[in-house]
C-alpha cells in the first residue's frame, strides 16, 4: 500500500516539469515531413527541447491552436475570416511566420501524351467540365481526379487559385502520399501535391506538368528553382506557421533554427523553396 | 485490546464506504458519457433540423454548402456490418458446432487457444492487413484501382467478430441439455439430424445473442474501417464502393474541429446515434444470453 | 449411400468452417511475421527513427506504449479491483447493485472511439490536462475498467465462502478477511485478468487519437504533460499517412511484429499464470 502511494507521488512529481521546454507542432500534411526533419536536426542543436509533431491538415492545425492543444500550427493556406473570428471571440492574439515556399505540382502518369497544361484547361479538368483526356490531349480516356479533403490547405489553395469548385467525382485522398500512389497505378489520373512529395516520394511512372497562364507564354515547372525565386510559377505559395503571440519566447529557439542556414538547407533539400528575401 | 479492535473496526467501516464509492463511480462514468453525448447533441439540434440530419443526402461539414446528414454514414456502417455478419455468422456458428459436438478434447485444447489468439490481435494490425493483403487481392480479383472498399471492411470485421460469435455460440450449444440429444437419438434420428434439427434450434436464443454481440463489436470498430474502406463520405451504391462509417468519420474529423462549433456538435450527435445503436444491440444480446444461462442452470 | 454422402457433406461444412477460421489466424500471423521479422532487430527496438522516419527504429513508440500501459494500470487496477470487491463481498442484492452491474455491462459494450471523445471532453479539455500521455492513459484506464471489474469478480467468486466464514469466525473484520484471505487466494485470477486487459489496451488506437498521440517526437517522453508516440498509432501512420508509403512498408511490418509480439507475450504470461493456478 505504501509502496503504491510512493510510486504515485513519484509519478506526480515527475509530471511537474514546466511547459517551457515542450513544443507541440500540428497541422499541414504538406509541411509535416519537413517539420519532422527539422525537429530531428534541431534535436542535435538544442537537445533540451521536447518537440512533438502531428499532421492532419492545415484545418486541424489552426483548430488545435484555437483549442490550445498545439503551440505551432503548420498551415499551407492563410488563416481565413471565419477562423480569425473564432480567435477574436476567444481573445487570442496570434502571429504568423512564413518558413518556406511551396510549389503545388500537377501530377499525371508519365505515359500521358501531354507536355504542359494551361490554367484554363486545368480549371476545366478539376471542376469536372472536361471529363475526358481527349479535351486536352490525344488520349481518349475518362479523367480520374485524385484530390484532398476539405481540411487540406492544399485543396483550398488550388480551389481558390483556379476559382473553381472541385468536381463531386473527385476522389478525396488522405494525404499527398496517397495521391502519388494512386497516380502511379492509374494512368488516366491527375492530382495535385506539394512539390516536395514528388522529389521525395519518387517520380517513377509519374511526371509533373509545367503550367502556363496564357497561350504562347512559357510553361513553368514546379521543380524550377529559379523561376520560383522570381515568383513566376502559378501555384507557388508561402507555407505558414501560426502561433499565439504569448508563446513566442518558448518557440523562439525552434523558429530561429528554421531561419538559420542549416534549417534553410534542410528546407531546400526537402523540395521546398526559401522564402523570397 | 479493545482500542485495537475499535481501530480495526473503524478501518473496516471506512473501507466499506470507499469500496461502495468505487461502485458508484462506474455509474458516474456511464452517466458522464451519456450526459456528454446528450448535451452536445442537443447543442447540435439547436442549430440543425433533426429531419435534415436523418434524411439529407450529404455529409459535408463546414464551409459554404454544409450538409450534416447521418444517412450516408448510417448506410455505410450498415452495409459493412451486414457484409461482415454474412461472412461471420455461418462460419462462426458452424465452427462452434464443430468445437462442441464433433471435436475430440485434444483438438479442442488446440482450437480454443487459436480462437483466443485471433481475438487478441489488435484492430490496427487487422486494418493494416486490409491495406497490404486483402486490398490488393480485391483489386486484382475485381479489376479495380485499389481494394479499399466495403467488401474489404466486411471481410476484416468478420475476422474480428468471429471469436465472439464462436465462443458464445459454443457456450449456447453446450448448454443444451444432453437429454435433448439422447431423446432425438432414441427416436431414431442420426447425429446430423439431431444437430441441425434439435440441438441448434434449442440453442437459438444463445446463438442470436452471439450474433448480436458480434454485431455490436463490428459496429463499434474504428481503426479497421478507417484504414481499409476508402473513407468516401458519399452514399454507397454497393460493396465495391468506398464507404465511410460513423466511427471513421469521428476519427477523421474530430481532430480538426474547433471546440463548440456546429461541426463539433455534429460529431457528438453521430456518436450519440452510434452509442444508442450499440447499446440496444448489446442489451438485446445480453438478455438473450441470460435466458441461455437460466436454461443451463 | 445418400446418408453417407450427407454425413460427409455435413462433416465438411463443419470442419471446413473451423479450418477457415484457423486459416485466418494462420494467414495473419504468417504474412505479418514473414514480412516483418527481417525488419526487427535489437536496433529497431532501441533506436529513434531517422531521415524523416524512413530509417531507424521505433524506440519512442515502444516507450510510449509502455508509459500508457503503466498509467492505465495505476488508474484502473485499484478502482477496478475495489469495485469488484464491493460487488462480490459487500453489495447487498438490491436495485442499486443491479444498476451498478448494468452500468458495467454497458460500459463494456461502448465503442472505443466514444471513450476517446469522453477522454477529450473530460481529461484534455475539462480537467485541462491538454493532449498528453496522462490524458491518454486515463482514457485507456476508463476503457479497461469494465474488464478488470468483470475478471476480478470472476476470480473472487472462485474462493469458497467457507474460507471467509472461517476467517470471520476467528475474529477478523470483513476487510481483513478480504485482504488476507480472499484476495491473496484470488491473486492469480486477478493478475490474469489485469494482464489480458492491459494487452488489449496496448493495442488500442482510437482512444489515444485525440488525447495525445503524436506522429513524431524528438526525444523520449519524460513527463506526464508531454505528447507521445505509440505502437498502434505508429503502425497506422506508417501504413497510411507517411510521405513514402512503399519505402516504409518494411518498417510498418516490423512495427506490426513488435505490437503483436508484445500482445502475444502478455497473453502467454496470462495463460501460464492461469494454467499454474487452475482450480484442481
Amino acid at each position: 500500500m505504501n509502496k503504491y502511494l510512493l510510486g504515485l507521488l513519484a509519478v506526480m512529481v515527475f509530471s511537474c516539469t514546466q511547459n517551457d521546454d515542450t513544443i507541440k507542432v500540428k497541422g499541414s500534411d504538406t509541411e509535416v515531413n519537413l517539420a519532422v526533419q527539422l525537429a530531428e536536426t534541431f534535436q542535435e542543436v538544442t537537445p533540451d527541447v521536447f518537440v512533438s509533431i502531428s499532421g492532419g491538415g492545415s484545418g486541424l492545425g489552426i483548430a488545435s491552436l484555437l483549442n490550445g492543444t498545439t503551440d505551432l500550427a503548420n498551415s499551407s493556406r492563410p488563416i481565413n475570416g471565419e477562423e480569425m473570428k473564432l480567435f477574436h471571440q476567444e481573445g487570442i492574439a496570434i502571429d504568423s511566420f512564413i518558413f518556406a515556399q511551396d510549389a503545388v505540382a500537377i501530377v499525371v502518369a508519365k505515359s500521358l501524351p501531354l507536355d504542359s497544361i494551361s490554367t484554363k484547361q486545368l480549371a476545366g479538368i478539376l471542376s469536372g467540365k472536361y471529363k475526358n483526356w481527349s479535351a486536352v490531349s490525344t488520349k481518349n480516356q475518362p479523367i480520374n481526379i485524385y484530390g484532398r479533403q476539405s481540411n487540406s490547405g492544399t485543396h483550398d489553395y488550388v480551389k481558390h487559385q483556379l476559382d473553381i469548385q472541385f468536381s463531386p467525382r473527385a476522389k478525396e485522398m488522405n494525404g499527398n502520399a496517397q495521391i502519388l500512389e494512386a497516380i502511379k497505378s492509374d494512368d488516366s489520373g491527375v492530382g495535385y501535391v506539394g512539390a516536395g512529395y514528388v522529389v521525395h516520394g519518387g517520380s517513377k511512372g509519374i511526371k509533373t506538368l509545367p503550367v502556363y497562364v496564357e497561350s504562347g507564354a512559357a510553361a513553368v515547372s514546379p521543380l524550377d528553382g529559379q523561376m520560383i525565386a522570381a515568383g513566376k510559377y502559378f501555384f507557388q505559395r508561402p507555407l505558414y506557421q501560426y502561433f499565439k503571440t504569448d508563446s513566442y519566447q518558448k518557440l523562439k529557439p525552434f523558429l530561429d533554427f528554421e531561419k538559420s542556414a542549416q534549417g534553410q538547407r534542410l528546407i531546400e533539400s526537402a523540395g521546398y523553396y526559401p522564402v523570397k528575401k | 485490546m479493545t482500542t485495537n479492535l475499535r481501530r480495526r473496526e473503524r478501518t473496516d467501516w471506512l473501507l466499506n464506504r470507499i469500496f461502495k464509492a468505487t461502485g458508484l463511480l462506474t455509474i458516474a462514468v456511464l452517466g458522464g458519457i451519456f450526459f456528454m453525448l446528450l448535451y452536445n447533441s442537443v447543442a447540435f439540434f439547436l442549430d440543425i433540423d433533426p429531419v435534415d440530419f436523418f434524411t439529407g443526402s450529404q455529409w459535408k461539414p463546414g464551409g459554404e454548402s454544409a450538409g450534416y446528414s447521418i444517412l450516408p454514414l448510417l448506410a455505410s456502417t450498415g452495409l459493412v456490418a451486414l457484409g461482415s455478419m454474412a461472412i461471420a455468422v455461418p462460419l462462426g456458428i458452424l465452427t462452434a458446432a464443430f468445437l462442441s459436438e464433433l471435436a475430440p478434447s485434444h483438438l479442442q485444447a488446440i482450437l480454443k487457444p487459436v480462437i483466443e489468439m485471433l481475438a487478441a490481435i489488435p484492430s490496427v494490425a487487422i486494418g493494416f492487413l486490409g491495406i497490404v493483403l486483402v486490398g490488393p487481392g480485391i483489386a486484382t480479383l475485381f479489376g479495380l484501382q485499389n481494394g479499399l472498399n466495403a467488401l474489404n471492411g466486411s471481410i476484416l470485421l468478420a475476422v474480428m467478430a468471429l471469436p465472439t460469435i464462436v465462443t458464445i455460440s459454443e457456450d449456447a450449444i453446450n448448454a443444451v441439455p444432453d437429454s435433448y440429444r439422447e431423446a432425438s437419438l432414441a427416436l431414431g434420428a442420426d447425429r446430423w439430424a439431431t444437430l441441425f434439427r434439435v440441438t441448434l434450434p434449442a440453442a437459438l436464443p444463445g446463438l442470436i445473442a452471439a450474433v448480436m454481440l458480434g454485431l455490436g463489436r463490428a459496429l463499434g470498430e474504428t481503426m479497421t474501417v478507417l484504414m481499409a474502406t476508402g473513407n468516401a463520405s458519399a452514399m454507397p451504391r454497393g460493396f465495391l464502393d468506398s464507404i465511410r462509417t460513423i466511427t471513421a468519420t469521428i476519427a477523421i474529423e474530430m481532430g480538426e474541429v474547433p471546440y463548440r462549433t456546429t461541426h463539433y456538435f455534429a460529431l457528438f450527435a453521430i456518436a450519440a446515434v452510434l452509442f444508442i445503436i450499440t447499446l440496444v444491440i448489446n442489451i438485446l444480446g445480453e438478455t438473450l444470453a441470460n435466458r441461455l444461462r437460466k436454461f443451463h442452470a | 449411400m445418400k446418408k453417407a454422402l450427407t454425413a460427409a457433406f455435413n462433416w465438411t461444412i463443419l470442419a471446413g468452417s473451423t479450418a477457415i477460421v484457423c486459416l485466418f489466424l494462420g494467414i495473419i500471423l504468417f504474412d505479418i511475421f514473414s514480412k516483418g521479422l527481417p525488419s526487427v532487430s535489437w536496433d529497431f527496438i532501441t533506436k529513434f527513427p531517422t531521415d524523416g522516419m524512413t530509417q531507424g527504429g521505433i524506440l519512442p513508440a515502444v516507450i510510449g506504449t509502455l508509459w500508457l500501459t503503466l498509467i492505465t494500470t495505476l488508474f484502473s487496477v485499484p478502482f477496478g479491483v475495489a469495485c469488484a470487491v464491493y460487488l462480490n463481498e459487500y453489495a447487498p442484492p438490491n436495485a442499486l447493485t443491479g444498476i451498478i452491474r448494468a452500468s458495467i455491462r454497458n460500459l463494456a459494450g461502448i465503442p472505443s472511439i466514444i471513450y476517446g471523445l469522453f477522454g477529450l471532453a473530460l481529461f484534455v479539455q475539462g480537467m485541462g490536462l491538454g493532449t498528453s500521455v496522462l490524458a491518454a492513459g486515463l482514457t485507456l484506464g476508463l476503457l479497461s475498467l469494465p474488464y478488470i471489474i468483470t475478471t476480478t469478480e470472476e476470480a473472487l467468486k472462485q474462493i469458497p465462502n467457507s474460507m471467509r466464514e472461517a476467517a470471520l469466525a476467528l475474529g477478523a473484520t470483513q476487510f481483513e478477511t478480504i485482504r488476507d484471505v480472499v484476495i491473496t487466494r484470488a491473486l492469480p485470477g486477478i493478475l490474469t485478468g489485469v494482464i489480458l486487459t492491459l494487452s488489449r489496451a496496448a493495442g488500442e488506437t482510437a482512444p489515444i487519437l485525440f488525447t495525445g498521440v503524436a506522429f513524431y517526437i524528438n526525444r523520449p517522453t519524460s513527463s506526464l504533460n508531454q505528447e507521445f508516440m505509440a505502437l498502434p498509432y505508429h503502425l497506422y501512420m506508417l501504413s497510411t499517412q507517411h510521405q513514402s508509403i512503399m519505402e516504409v512498408r518494411p518498417l510498418a511490418y516490423g512495427t506490426a511484429v513488435v505490437l503483436i509480439g508484445l500482445v502475444f507475450i502478455l497473453n502467454l504470461i496470462a495463460f501460464y499464470i492461469r494454467y499454474r493456478h487452475r482450480v484442481r
